[in-house]
């Protein structure tokens, strides 16, 4: 039996908060930050040059996790999906120990590196400063998740796309702050205006331990930090350092493009022009396996303007476009040769990025230009250069690893530590495997023989590579990334 | 066939995204929200968790429970949720639901398992007497299931042995309410946290456990928030002075307090000696301390101790507030004693923001507190009280000599009977012993042993996989009634949807299981609604301290919750009284408040070489007890997935242990393996912290079976463990 009882929606407000009048300082800042208070942003329309942004005050926060599950309700997130998280970091000898929690989901930063990337342009910073993600647009290739060095946007598996916080804009819309900042029990959570240029010239507030520095994209969340801060603290999440995810066709991708390359720029006959056009005709066709949402991959040539991954796959394309047209036509093989060899740059570039430390080096064009060295030129006949390809590709793989170690930061440091610690039998047999190539190429020895040596030590090379790297990201709880849990 | 096969391949060719599964609709009152949330009507009542008692709104659509919010005129929590209440919804469709009735594993028909458990009751009882049959319920029913529950069991049933699980919570403020001003009740409400000056939170930590009280703790006008734990808890870090009290230290750091509120002049015995009974007692008592001896029992220095008790003495309002790390010790009765005295001694008690406060565990521990039948009669009428027997057999118009002589068995002392094959049938309603109680494998024999087990509940638990008989019932969202919170607020609870297969409301068993026993005519005539309970409940309570008379349903809703006592009559506010003992006069005889001198005892189980750490349990915000909802709300489980173990980076270090390493956890009772090490200084050096919700790595199977004598309570927060590091990877 269900009893209906009558509540007065017009009753309800959707922002309840009138539990005492607790601003969202308690500690030592205690001015109550500006902005939409408890009657909606309508009531403070922002003026020229002002975007809306979330503030956040760490002394208020008590960890109950309520923005998050209020997150999930109101956008009807399924269970993984997680566009809030609370994190948690700690420092001090007990009793004097302090734990603080930083709630965060997306800054809305001024310099969006999301938007910058993505290929498809499905990014868009809209004129109240959310930035908005276009679902129709998003191809599910999750550039912007290596991006954000916050590790905002997140892959969706029911709907191959990426998805994030928009601040509630269907809110926004109607006068009503985001479900986060309704629903937090202590008002450690607010939306607030700020003045863009302002926080563009000054943007320290946007800083908080452990959280990457807002110089990146400018983060605009406003962090309020209690004024007891140990000077050493760390991340509850710190402990759980594990690989991330292979991404198994942009592996084959990277490596069988890199190795047509080798064998365009080194060709010598028909045969090889022909291996050459099917071994770049065979990654592209690979790499549609890593999009959530292949049918659209044509969105990908959307922004050559900013997206180094738009101008890899422009780049690619035109590759294997001429690597079929140079088996007709022999004429054909230089310009191939050049636009590969400008795709391996493209592809190596779009890796280096700040939210991926280990990848976001010189380096990393180095490794990817070593690997179509070593492989192509096998084919061809060339062993001393294939031989000096697969020693630079190890040499400038040691090379990171001492670069990553100087930094004494988990994203850092913790890359050469899985490649080292975790992946120890992985990353011993690829070098024995180079170093076996480099001796059957000098050696005379059969060319199939080094082929499958050398081979192996890059197919291994390069699944280390995707997995052996740490994100920036925000501080996590001590369950983040443990089996089951949110990133 | 076809349709389903291009429909795949357009999911993993991405044509689509989605977007029609995450659309938006706007409601008035509400704004925009997920469309699978959308909702077709609001049905407003009280969250099933915790005993803050928030109101909650559950929204409905199709007889589904989609979402819920806080209601935003309810005065406990004014809109707010924590994380469990703003997921509850999905408890009620959750997996795990009890269906169908089942008897010895087979599903049977409600009347097939109502006769298997009535004739088998009655079998054992004719054989063995009332002795051998024994009930142990919960916190979590409404009220009127408690009167119901209490009727038939003491008087239909005629069972002597009756307890409920807020034996594992509560019992020990019950008993030192009881012993220092007569009866239980809390004497002071929520809204003195905001009126006080210094707040005392003592063993609390409600930043976990009563996530919506945290923010009168907050703002502006926040009190001096004292906290003393022996923890660095999520409470701990929002307090102005924290006191890391060493486990059972308290009762020192107490007898220290007050020797300094004495000795410093704060407190004036002379003027209070004629107020208080016991006075002679206590001084004498703390002639034997100092405040070097209390600071050392403590484990804080004298400077601090001083601190602390210059802080409460020189406080106009000074509320202390205590819940489980108070409670759950062997001596729980007799701290909550202390601390009363604490209270009358300056003058703390039934003044706006001054009181001692014990803040509840369960959703509706009060409720059974109140109108059940264990610790007391209904009504808290005591069982040795020779007018308060006649007053009750008056008004149900029975013989006074059908009301038990005693209170019967407690909860632990169920337990023990059944290991020794006194008790043989066993009923148990809504609780789950199995991970709750302590020391789980004497547990797990006990249920075993009995020769009819029965287990009421909503959900698949480890201890209806024990039961000889299942009985399916609805659960919080399904049922009418009434909670009872930590203030002594009065909310209704609401079904918002129908029970899910064959299930029934606690209610209806209880009437169909009278029925069968033949007691229904008697005890429950004319029932067959929660309503015709709490109407009754109404006259018995009459008169009472816990006075519902001028409480009904309506008026419920009117006010967003009664507080009791509220008798008829224009005198009482609509929200009834906010507080006890405003007059001073207590429930006692003399009508004066009784002072208790305590002497504190050492741990039982204490570290010693071979288990050389101290363990204390405790809980997380995401989870609810033995996660028997929470375990099953994906969100939660995701936040809290497993249960892990504190360590201070000292002693980690010297078992080369590091955070998120395996560790094995030993004492003499039992092991836990294979559990998450978490290396934190929130925990002293020497001690270690488990959370005790988890079935897997159930703390329970190391804690002490040792209870508090007078509340019989379980000692859950101190007893030795050894960790050692786990082999394999």
């Amino acid at each position: 039996m269900t009893t209906v009882v009558p509540v007065d929606l017009a009753e309800v407000s959707a922002v309840p908060v009138r539990l005492g009048a607790k601003p969202s300082a308690v500690g030592a800042h205690s001015a109550v930050p500006t902005g939409i208070s408890t009657r909606g942003p309508e009531l403070l329309p922002l003026e020229a040059g002002e975007q809306y942004r979330f503030g956040f005050s760490m002394n208020a926060c008590i960890g109950c996790h309520s923005c998050e599950v209020a997150c999930a309700e109101q956008n009807g997130l399924p269970a993984g999906t997680t566009w809030r998280r609370v994190g948690e970091i700690e420092g001090g000898a007990y009793p004097e120990t302090k734990r603080f929690h930083l709630s965060m989901s997306c800054n809305h930063c001024l310099e969006p590196a999301c938007l910058e990337g993505c290929p498809t342009n499905a990014y868009e910073k809209l004129a109240n400063g959310v930035v908005a993600h276009h679902a129709e647009d998003c191809i599910g290739c999750q550039y912007c998740t290596w991006n954000c060095p916050y590790s905002v946007p997140a892959f969706q598996p029911d709907r191959r796309i990426v998805t994030k916080c928009d601040l509630c804009q269907p809110r926004l819309a109607e006068g009503l702050a985001p479900a986060c900042v309704s629903a937090c029990p202590t008002h450690a959570i607010t939306i607030e205006r700020v003045d863009v240029a302002a926080w563009r010239a000054d943007h320290a507030e946007a800083d908080a331990p452990h959280l990457p520095s807002a110089d990146i994209t400018i983060s605009t969340t406003r962090i309020e930090l209690p004024a007891d801060v140990p000077l050493e603290t760390f991340s509850a999440s710190d402990w759980n350092l594990r690989p991330e995810h292979p991404h198994w066709p942009l592996v084959w991708l990277t490596l069988v493009s890199q190795f047509a390359v080798g064998v365009s720029a080194t060709v010598d006959g028909s045969g090889q022009r022909i291996m050459a056009a099917a071994l770049a005709m065979a990654a592209m066709a690979g790499a549609l396996l890593h999009l959530g949402r292949p049918a659209v991959a044509w969105k990908a040539f959307r922004n050559l303007r900013r997206s180094w991954l738009s101008r890899e796959v422009a780049l690619l394309s035109l590759y294997g476009g001429l690597a079929a047209a140079a088996v007709p036509l022999d004429a054909l093989r230089w310009p191939a040769a050049a636009a590969g060899c400008a795709g391996i740059y493209a592809s190596a570039r779009l890796y280096i990025v700040p939210g991926r430390p280990s990848w976001n080096s010189p380096l990393t064009v180095v490794r990817f230009g070593a690997t179509a060295v070593a492989l192509g030129p096998i084919v061809t006949g060339h062993r001393s250069i294939a031989a000096a390809g697969t020693a630079i590709a190890l040499i400038a793989t040691a090379l990171n690893w001492a670069r990553l170690m100087r930094t004494p930061q988990q994203p850092w440091w913790g890359a050469v530590r899985l490649e080292l610690r975790w992946f120890t039998t992985a990353t011993s047999v690829r070098f024995a495997l180079g170093v076996a190539g480099i001796v059957t190429l000098l050696a005379g020895a059969p060319l199939a023989l080094s082929l499958v040596l050398v081979a192996c030590c890059e197919l291994i090379g390069r699944w280390l590579f995707y997995v052996a790297v740490v994100p920036l990201n925000m501080p996590g709880a001590f369950w983040r990334g443990a089996a089951g849990t949110h990133r | 066939m076809m349709a389903g096969r291009l429909q795949r391949a357009k999911d993993v060719l991405g044509f689509d995204d989605g977007a029609e599964r995450y659309t938006y609709v706007t409601e008035p009152g509400r704004g925009p929200v997920s469309a699978s949330r959308a909702v077709d009507h609001w049905v407003a009542s009280t969250c099933g968790y915790c005993s803050v008692g928030c109101g909650i709104l559950i929204g409905v659509t199709d007889d589904r429970a989609v979402a819920v919010q806080g209601d935003p005129n309810h005065p406990v929590n004014l809109g707010r949720l924590c994380p469990k209440g703003l997921s509850e919804h999905h408890s009620i469709h959750a997996d795990g639901r009890l269906l169908q009735p089942t008897v010895h594993g087979e599903p049977a028909t409600w009347d097939r398992a109502i006769g298997t458990v009535v004739d088998g009751f009655r079998d054992l009882i004719d054989r063995y007497g009332p002795e051998s049959v024994a009930v142990l319920s919960t916190g979590q029913l409404v009220t009127e299931e408690f009167y119901t529950l209490g009727k038939l069991v003491r008087l239909g049933m005629g069972l002597h042995h009756y307890d409920g699980n807020t034996t594992l919570c509560m019992a020990s403020a019950v008993a030192g309410y009881k012993r220092s001003f007569g009866t239980d009740g809390p004497p002071g409400c929520y809204d003195d946290f905001g009126l006080a000056d210094v707040v005392v939170l003592w063993g609390a930590n409600v930043a976990d456990n009563h996530p919506l009280l945290a923010p009168r703790l907050l703002g502006p006008n926040r009190p001096y928030l004292i906290t003393v734990d022996p923890r660095v808890t999520k409470t701990a870090m929002l307090a102005d002075l924290h006191v890391p009290v060493r486990p059972r230290g308290d009762i020192a750091l107490l007898n220290g307090i007050l020797v300094v509120l004495i000795e410093e002049g704060f407190v004036d015995v002379d003027e209070i000696r004629e107020t208080v009974d016991g006075l002679d007692d206590l001084l004498e008592h703390l002639a034997g301390w100092t405040v070097e001896r209390a600071a050392e029992g403590a484990g804080i220095t004298t400077g601090e101790l001083q601190a602390v008790a210059r802080r409460i003495g020189a406080a106009e309002r000074c509320t202390l507030a205590w819940t489980m790390g108070v409670n759950h010790s062997v001596q729980g009765t007799e701290t909550v004693t202390l601390l009363n005295t604490l209270a009358v001694l300056t003058g703390n008690v039934g003044r706006e923001g001054a009181s001692p406060f014990s803040i509840t565990g369960q959703c509706n521990a009060m409720g059974t507190r109140e109108a059940g039948f264990t610790a007391s009669m209904p009504g808290y009428r005591n069982y040795d009280d020779p007018a308060a027997r006649a007053e009750l057999a008056a008004l149900w118009g029975i013989a006074e000599d059908r009301l038990p002589a005693e209170r019967g068995r407690a909860y632990p002392d169920i337990i023990n009977a059944v290991v020794s094959g006194k008790i043989k049938g066993l009923w148990i309603i809504a609780t789950n012993p199995v991970v709750s109680y302590p020391n789980r494998e004497t547990l797990e024999f006990a249920l075993k042993s009995l020769d009819l087990l029965v287990v009421q509940d909503g959900f698949q638990t480890p201890t209806t996989e024990l039961a000889h008989v299942v009985l399916p019932a609805a659960i919080w969202g399904e049922k009418d009634g009434t909670f009872t919170n930590s203030e002594r607020r009065v909310s209704r609870v609401r079904a918002a949807v129908p029970p899910p297969g064959e299930a029934r409301s606690d209610f209806d068993i209880f009437l169909a299981i009278a029925q069968r026993w033949g007691c229904r005519d008697e005890l429950f005539d004319g029932w067959h609604r929660p309503l015709d309970a709490f109407e009754e409940w109404r006259r018995v309570s009459a008169g009472r301290p816990c006075d519902y008379s001028g409480i009904t349903w309506d008026r419920i809703d009117a006010a967003g919750g009664v507080q009791w006592p509220c008798p008829p009559g224009e005198h009482v506010p609509i929200g009834g009284t906010a507080r006890l003992y405003t007059d001073m006069r207590v429930n006692r005889p003399s009508g004066k408040p009784m002072l208790f001198a305590v002497e504190p005892k050492p741990i039982r189980d204490a570290p010693r070489p071979d288990y050389p750490l101290l363990l204390n349990t405790g809980r997380t915000v995401e989870h609810w007890h033995t996660r028997t909802k929470t375990g099953r709300i994906a969100i939660l489980e995701g936040l809290s997935p497993e249960a892990w173990i504190e360590i201070h980076p000292d002693d980690a270090s010297d078992l080369r242990i590091r955070s998120g390493d395996w560790v094995d956890v030993a004492s003499t009772r039992g092991r836990v393996d294979r559990i998450r090490a978490r290396v934190t200084a929130t925990v002293r050096a020497g001690e270690v912290f488990v959370p005790f919700h988890w079935d897997d790595r159930c703390a329970n199977r190391l804690t002490d079976d040792e209870f508090d004598p007078i509340s019989r309570e379980p000692n859950y927060k101190q007893c030795a463990v050894r960790v050692t590091r786990s082999t394999g990877r």
